[in-house]
Formats: structure tokens, C-alpha cells, sequence
């Protein structure tokens, strides 16, 4: 196929084609992606979905300014084309940055193995594989009345050269099973989901850990079938592991993204070294996970991930930059610029994001709080970084009495401010786990991790009804 | 690109595949960012593609593909067989046959081809420029874009159907940041129309100022029982969640909280909801959908009673009903599915002041975060943060935030008490409708 020979020299000429008028980085982006999705719904594969995409993005940057055009075949006259919109739209041509002749194509160095690729994987396995998902959620109660499976992977194939001489080849799998599940009592309703997924082959479709998954699931929707409302006001909140650490991403992560610091619209902007979180609290981005759902081993713009430290012992210790932004505020790149696809332009984006566990046990942490809200389980949030404002739907909540986690409740939401919340943790458990989720931003979506150790937080507004 | 669908038609055949439907897009589109009064990202894109589905006794196969050279339609049409293959059969689910002629609606304006880049830019600038000159307390407008698209779409299937048209739109956006003693609040506002020409770039961006302006200084209020007024931009954004349920796949799935209710009050009568996809002035208006069915109005609720859902052509099998065009296409990557089009809120207007000087206590909420996550279109439960101005005595008075109001959404719909003078369009899918007033909703605060 053309991809795997994609001529360098090609890529170099539409590199100088995209500086003709001035300029100081030239890329080029080129992807193959080549993608499987499967949908289980009612107890029937209904959906058995493919797709090929090809495709490159040629940006220029001058100063602050981005210009960026893509297109979707990989011809030499379409990248010409796409180097020369760039070039046109440039709004004050001057010098151009020279072009280094190519250097050696680096790869990823196997950080993240793929034993059974799953594009070798006949489409019949992936088919069994959702529907015992749902066969296993639903033996697990009458009241399951509905089961929603899907299964999805992809490979990603990328070449990334710029202006510099750097030359990146990188190929991405992703693996992903998630299982919603629906019950109902009368008239009451209510809904638990599980995912699975990492950036491995098909062999992370462990029979066992699927069937847990939906298992788990249906649990989760059968006990919040028993729920009352959840209380309104100020109290304290365990959040659970797992997906617990959506609250990091949501209510510190996307406000240490550079793009948001640079234009000052962060409450992190400016607060380096300051105290914004509890001293027990140290956190971290880490792109080099092995096999993780948010890992790969180069970013978007061909840097190497690593691991960075954001929140030391409660202080802020760094922040998550492309070369873009990093080239504004004087920092190195930290391997953080992601896309979603050669339609995109990178921006500074989280991998896996996760606060450091603590020494306690999740069962200490509960049961020091005499009364509470237990968030098991998050169902998504939203920020805005400008103020720190955050919002979280409570998938899955119980009120803690006396220490222990007792009545479940629905309909809750967590309301609150980032650097507030915190500082407000005041228990860290030691029982780490990692979600695989897709975060948006910027009409982008791309894959990430969360992780977390069950954590009190002293003090959360919980919006419920009761 | 008729020979491209035509193509895959062919070799379809040619594999033994009886019943096929292709999709081909192709477009153009531009993205232009504007910060501190320059260009800070252009992005010109071209796209094209084709989406190829395989009806085999019952089950579905799709496969898309943007290589449209002759390896890469041979390879799409052998996936979607092979993924026909892997499925599971459906008596319901039929290739879509002819079902009359398109829409008389016309989604597309010459002058949206006839831009310049710099019309763009100038566009965009005078959306920031207004919003800083707005207010002084306005910091910077963090996100200002001009977005236009301008697309073919051209589909075909084995039963005979066949059509194609151009759709075009645009939009500004301005996402601003205004500060005060040290705390900052933000605010939007958008611009949308089929060319630039209809865009009032300025009027967009001192919108998105005073919004935010008018949130300086919010504090948590008491948790209260009260009456809120929903502007249009959060009116919008519950209807997104709500019309998920109206389509008629959740209802027979058994994931919408209105199945079963077709013909009972689920709303105040004063409330009326429509889906249009030929209206004249909807960006999500077409001659047809995603599977060829004509685009048309479909009432939902008429004065508080449900009318039915909406269907595309294998519900409306399902049902014993015709499709009413809503199976939409996200793009040739992914088959039709039933969704909304043109969302309309109608009933009798009242004057957005009548309604905030009858509310003795409660909040005119312009912000909601988390409206997505935070409610459940299956059981109806919603718990979302909001901000706002709180309303005293008939008066607006002071800003709120990090409250959050909590109920259920046929709860809400039957406490509707008022629809407001100031119905617009907002780009969150593509929703007409007014200020909303409900009464007795839980607020949660201090």
C-alpha cells in the first residue's frame, strides 16, 4: 500500500512547498487508519461497522499563528495542494525557516507490544465476544431489561516529518469492549456501564475480564434500582477508584493544558510552585504507560511521551504542552500534543492522568467519615478551565452512615472548583486503578486514561433532588 | 461523483450483493481562530468518501472508505459484505425503497462559495473586537472562530433510489473571559447562517461579552423550591438530551422515557415540539435523508400530548409506520441512524419581561455544565450546575453559580408555564426555541 512507502522525499518537498512564502516549522502528518466497530443491541449484532482512512495535514507555524490545511487522499498533487493553501493563506510573508535534510526514522521501541493484532482477528470472535457480554449481564438478574455492547478497535499508522529533519513512524492499536446495561422496576429505570479497554491487541479481550465488565455493569444498574434520591447541599465525598479520576482530568487536568495557560485562561496560570492541592495530593501525566488506553509512544507531533509531574506534595509542578505552546511560554515540549486525526490541528491534550495512591485502605477511608456521599461510579464531567468550575454526573452513589457505605442513591451531581476540591482531599487511599475513557476538547476526541485510589474530599456540593 | 456510487453499486453486484446502498460526500471547509485582533489558526480542509451498506437477509454491513480509486472501492464493498456476513439478521431491516420526491428546500446560499479568506478574518475580527470594546471588565476572548462548510452529497441505492444535493453553513462563535475582583466568569454566543453575508459578527460578540459580564460577582444561593427561566442557549441544550428519547429507536428499545406515552400529556399544553427537516431556515434541513426519504415536519408534542417519534426506515418497518426522514448521516463514515433534525419549541409567545417580572423567586439560568453527562434520557433524571441571575420580586438581581438543579425532565415539561418573545436558533444540533419558564424546580445550593 502507498502508506508504507510514502515517499520521505515527497513529504520533504511538500514541507518546502508549505515555507515558500515564509514561515518558521513546517509538518507534514500522514495517516492510515483502519478501524472495526461492533454494536449489540435488544441481543442482536446490529451494527457491524469498517472503515479505511487516509489522509494528511500540512501546518505551518509563524510566531503564534497556526495555518493548516488536510486532505484526504495522499497523491503528490493533493499534498501539493494542501502545502500551497497553506502558503497562500500566510499573512505576513517573509523568511522562511530553512528545511533540514531528513534524519533517521524513529519508531516506536515496542513500549506498548500488540501479540495479536486485531485485524487478524476474524470479525465471527469479535461477534461472539459481545454477545457473551451480554448473555453474562443478563443471567445476572431478571430486571436486566436491555443490554447495549460494543466492541471496537483500530489501527493507527503514522508518519510525521517536519521541517527540523525529524522523521517519526508510529502505529497505535486500540482494543475496547464497553457494555451498558439497562434495568427496570415499574416505572423506575436506571443504567450501569463498564468499559475495557488499552492500547494492546486482541488478546486484552480476556474472556474473563469481559465477562466481569458486564457483570459489573449489570450490578452497578441493578443496585441503583433501589436508589433514593440523592440529598442536596455541602458534604463530604468518597470517590471510589477508577473512575474516580475523571475528577482530576475534569477539575485540575484540562487547566494545566498549555493552551489555556498561555492565554491566562487557567486558574493555574501563574501558580507554579503555588499550593493548589492538599500536600497529600502528587499527580501525574504519564504517555508512556505500558499498554495504556491514553499511552503511545510518540504524540502527534512526532515527541516522545513521558511521564510529568504535575502536582508535587500539593504544589504545581508543570504543566502539558505541544511544541506550539511550548514554544510560547519558553518550556520543552512534553509530549503532549495530540489530534484526533489528520482533520485536526494538535493541542495540548492529557494521556493518563492519575493522583499518586496513599497508604490507607479504601475501608479506612469510609470508614473514617461518620456521613457522607460515596460516588462509586462517575458518569462524565465537564470544566471550565477560566474559573475551575466543574460538573460531574454521579453514575452510581450511596450515602455513608457511621462509617459505612449504606443506601444507594441516583440522581446526583458533583458541583464544585477545582483548586478548591484539592485542597479539600484529605484521604488517599492505596487500591490505584486506571478507566479508559475519550476526552473532548476543541471538537476533538481522543483516547485517555484516568486513574485514581479511593480519596476523600472533606467538603463537595452534591446537587440531588431529595 | 454519481460514478462513484454507481461504481460500488456495480461491484456489488458483482459479488453477489443484491441490496446496496452507497453514500459519497465530498466538501470543502474552513476553520479560522482569531486572538488579540490576529489570524491565530486557518485551517482549509477538503474531505470525500463513500459509505457502502449491505442488506443480507435481514442483516447489516458498512464499510467507508476516502480512498475512491479503484483498489479502494473494491476494498469498502468487500468489507461491508464481509461485515453483512458477521451480523445479525433483523426481519425489519430492509434496503429503503423509493418513497417520493425530495423536499422543496433549498440548504445551500451561492454566496457562501463566493467567500474570501479575507471576509473570513475581517468576519471573525469584528466579533472579537466587539466583545472586548463590550465592557471594560471583559479579559480577553479566549476563543473566537469563524467556521463554514460547503458539501455534496451524492446517494444511491439497488431499489432505485437516487439523489443529490449541496448544503451549506457557517457560524461564529466567540467563548469570552471577563474578570472581576480576582474571580472570572465566562460567556458565549454564536452567529449562524447558510453565508457570511447573514452573520452579524459584532452583535455575536457583545452577546458573548454581556453574558459573561453579567455572571461577575455570582455566589452559591440557598437551596430553594422555585421557578427558573432557561434562556434559549440552556432551553437548547436540555432538548438535546430530550430528543434522543423521542426518536422511535429508544422507544422500542425500551431506553426512552416516553415510550408507551404516545397520545397522553407528557408536557403543558402550552408546549409544542416539532422535528423539521425541510424547514427553510434550519441548518440541519435537507431534500432528503441519510437512506433518500424526503425530509419533512413531524410533530412530536401538540399542546402538551405526545403525537409519536421519529422514525427512519427500519423503526418505521418495526412500527407499521413511514419513515418521517430522520435517518441522519454523522458523515460517510457511519450509517444512518434516527435522529433529530430541526428541533422548533412553539406555543403562544410572552414577553421575556412579563415573564421575569411574574416570577416571584427564582433564577434565569444561562448557563448549564454538564447537561450531557449529567442527564439520563432513559430515565429522565437530570442534576446539572448552573449559573445565572437570580430573580427577586419580579426583578433580576444578583448572579448565582455553582448551584445545581435537579428533577426529571416529563416532571419539568408538565411545569412549563411559559414560552418567551425571543425564540432563535442555536447550533447545539440545530434547535429553534424561546426562553423557557418552569415552575417549582429543585435548586441546589449553600
Amino acid at each position: 500500500m502507498p502508506f508504507d512507502t510514502f515517499d520521505l522525499g515527497l513529504a520533504r518537498a511538500t514541507i518546502a512547498r508549505a515555507l515558500a512564502r515564509g514561515g518558521d516549522f513546517a509538518e507534514v502528518f500522514v495517516e492510515d487508519r483502519d478501524g472495526l466497530a461492533l454494536r449489540l443491541e435488544d441481543r442482536r449484532l446490529e451494527q457491524v461497522v469498517g472503515g479505511r482512512e487516509r489522509g494528511a495535514g500540512v501546518r505551518l507555524l509563524h510566531d503564534e499563528r497556526t495555518y493548516y490545511a488536510y486532505t484526504d487522499a495522499l497523491d503528490e498533487a493533493s499534498l501539493c495542494a494542501a502545502a500551497d493553501a497553506v502558503a497562500a493563506a500566510l499573512r505576513d510573508p517573509g523568511a522562511s525557516a530553512p528545511v533540514d535534510d531528513l534524519g533517521p526514522v524513529r519508531r516506536d521501541a515496542g513500549l506498548h507490544p500488540v501479540v495479536l493484532p486485531p485485524d487478524q482477528v476474524e470479525v465471527a470472535r469479535k461477534a461472539a465476544l459481545v454477545h457473551a457480554a451480554d448473555d453474562e449481564a443478563r443471567a445476572v438478574g431478571h430486571e436486566v431489561a436491555q443490554v447495549i455492547a460494543g466492541y471496537a478497535d483500530a489501527r493507527q499508522e503514522v508518519l510525521i516529518v517536519n521541517s527540523l529533519g525529524e522523521v517519526v513512524r508510529d502505529t497505535r492499536t486500540r482494543t475496547r469492549l464497553s457494555v451498558q446495561v439497562v434495568a427496570r422496576r415499574d416505572a423506575v429505570i436506571q443504567t450501569g456501564h463498564e468499559t475495557l479497554g488499552a492500547s494492546r491487541g486482541f488478546e486484552v479481550m480476556d474472556e474473563a475480564a469481559v465477562l466481569a465488565a458486564a457483570r459489573e455493569a449489570a450490578h452497578k444498574a441493578l443496585a441503583m434500582l433501589d436508589a433514593r434520591p440523592a440529598p442536596m447541599g455541602a458534604m463530604p465525598v468518597v470517590l471510589a477508584n477508577g473512575f474516580g479520576g475523571t475528577l482530576f482530568h475534569e477539575a485540575c487536568g484540562h487547566g494545566l493544558e498549555a493552551d489555556a495557560v498561555a492565554k491566562g485562561a487557567s486558574i493555574y496560570a501563574g501558580m507554579m510552585g503555588e499550593l493548589v492541592a492538599a500536600p497529600i495530593v502528587s499527580a501525574f501525566d504519564d504517555g508512556g504507560v505500558p499498554n495504556g488506553w491514553g499511552s503511545q509512544a510518540f504524540d502527534d507531533e512526532g515527541v516522545p511521551t513521558q511521564k510529568t509531574r504535575l502536582i508535587e506534595d500539593g504544589r504545581l509542578a508543570g504543566y502539558l504542552y505541544d511544541r506550539l505552546r511550548a514554544r510560547q511560554l519558553g518550556a520543552a515540549p512534553s509530549g503532549n500534543g495530540r489530534r484526533q486525526s489528520f482533520r485536526h490541528v494538535p493541542i495540548p491534550r492529557m494521556t493518563t492522568t492519575y493522583i499518586a495512591p496513599g497508604a490507607a485502605t479504601a475501608e479506612e477511608v469510609i470508614a473514617a467519615t461518620p456521613k457522607g456521599f460515596y460516588a462509586k461510579s462517575l458518569a462524565g464531567g465537564q470544566v471550565e478551565p477560566a474559573s475551575g468550575a466543574f460538573v460531574f454526573g454521579v453514575a452510581e452513589g450511596y450515602l455513608i452512615e457511621s462509617g459505612r457505605v449504606t443506601a444507594p442513591l441516583r440522581g446526583a451531581t458533583l458541583v464544585g472548583n477545582g483548586i478548591q476540591v484539592l485542597k479539600d482531599i484529605d484521604m488517599i487511599a492505596n487500591d490505584y486503578e486506571e478507566k479508559s475513557g475519550v476526552c473532548g476538547k476543541d471538537g476533538q476526541g481522543v483516547p485517555v486514561g484516568t486513574g485514581q485510589a479511593t480519596l476523600r474530599v472533606s467538603a463537595m456540593t452534591v446537587g440531588g433532588t431529595g | 461523483m454519481f460514478d462513484v456510487v454507481d461504481r460500488v453499486l456495480e461491484l456489488a453486484a458483482a459479488r453477489g450483493a443484491r441490496d446496496v446502498e452507497a453514500y459519497a460526500e465530498r466538501g470543502v471547509s474552513r476553520r479560522i481562530k482569531v486572538y488579540q485582533g490576529e489570524v491565530e489558526q486557518l485551517v482549509a480542509a477538503r474531505r470525500c468518501g463513500v459509505g457502502v451498506r449491505v442488506f443480507r437477509d435481514g442483516a447489516v454491513g458498512y464499510a467507508s472508505t476516502s480512498d475512491l480509486g479503484p483498489e479502494g472501492l473494491d476494498d469498502v464493498v468487500a468489507r461491508a459484505v464481509a461485515h453483512a456476513a458477521a451480523a445479525d439478521a433483523d426481519p425489519f431491516r430492509t434496503l429503503p425503497a423509493p418513497s417520493g420526491p425530495p423536499a422543496a428546500v433549498e440548504p445551500y446560499d451561492p454566496r457562501l462559495a463566493a467567500a474570501t479568506d479575507e471576509r473570513r478574518i475581517d468576519l471573525a475580527l469584528s466579533v472579537e473586537a466587539a466583545a472586548l470594546a463590550a465592557d471594560p471588565r471583559v479579559k480577553t476572548v479566549e476563543d473566537t472562530v469563524y467556521v463554514d462548510g460547503d458539501g455534496e452529497v451524492y446517494l444511491a441505492n439497488s431499489a432505485g433510489v437516487r439523489g443529490s444535493y449541496r448544503a451549506g453553513q457557517c457560524y461564529a462563535y466567540a467563548y469570552v473571559l471577563a474578570e472581576d475582583e480576582g474571580r472570572v466568569e465566562t460567556g458565549v454566543s454564536y452567529a449562524v447562517g447558510r453565508a457570511l453575508e447573514e452573520l452579524d459578527g459584532p452583535a455575536c460578540g457583545a452577546e458573548a461579552a454581556a453574558r459573561a459580564c453579567r455572571l461577575l460577582g455570582a455566589r452559591p444561593c440557598p437551596s430553594m423550591k422555585a421557578a427558573v427561566v432557561l434562556d434559549p442557549f440552556v432551553a437548547a441544550a436540555f432538548l438535546g438530551v430530550l430528543s434522543s428519547a423521542l426518536t422511535a429507536e429508544a422507544a422500542q428499545k425500551g431506553r426512552s422515557l416516553f415510550a408507551g406515552l404516545e397520545g397522553q400529556a407528557v408536557a403543558d399544553p402550552r408546549l409544542t415540539l416539532a422535528d423539521d427537516g425541510a424547514h427553510p431556515d434550519g441548518l440541519d434541513s435537507a431534500p432528503f435523508d441519510g437512506e433518500g426519504t424526503p425530509c419533512r415536519r413531524t410533530p412530536l408534542v401538540s399542546a402538551g400530548v405526545l403525537q409519536g417519534f421519529l422514525h427512519d426506515t427500519y423503526t418505521a418497518r418495526k412500527a407499521g409506520a413511514e419513515s418521517t426522514g430522520n435517518g441522519q448521516r454523522g458523515g460517510y463514515q457511519s450509517p444512518p441512524a434516527v435522529r433529530p433534525t430541526n428541533l422548533l419549541v412553539e406555543g403562544e409567545p410572552v414577553p421575556f419581561g412579563t415573564i421575569v417580572a411574574g416570577v416571584d423567586r427564582g433564577v434565569l439560568v444561562t448557563d448549564a455544565v454538564g447537561v450531557h453527562s449529567g442527564a439520563n434520557p432513559i430515565s429522565g433524571e437530570f442534576s446539572v450546575g448552573i449559573s445565572g441571575v437570580l430573580i427577586e420580586h419580579g426583578r433580576l438581581t444578583t448572579p448565582v453559580r455553582e448551584v445545581t438543579l435537579a428533577g426529571d425532565i416529563i416532571g419539568m415539561l408538565k411545569s412549563v408555564r411559559a414560552l418567551g418573545d425571543d425564540a432563535r436558533w442555536v447550533p447545539a444540533g440545530s434547535v429553534l426555541t424561546p426562553s423557557v419558564l418552569i415552575e417549582g424546580m429543585a435548586i441546589g445550593g449553600t
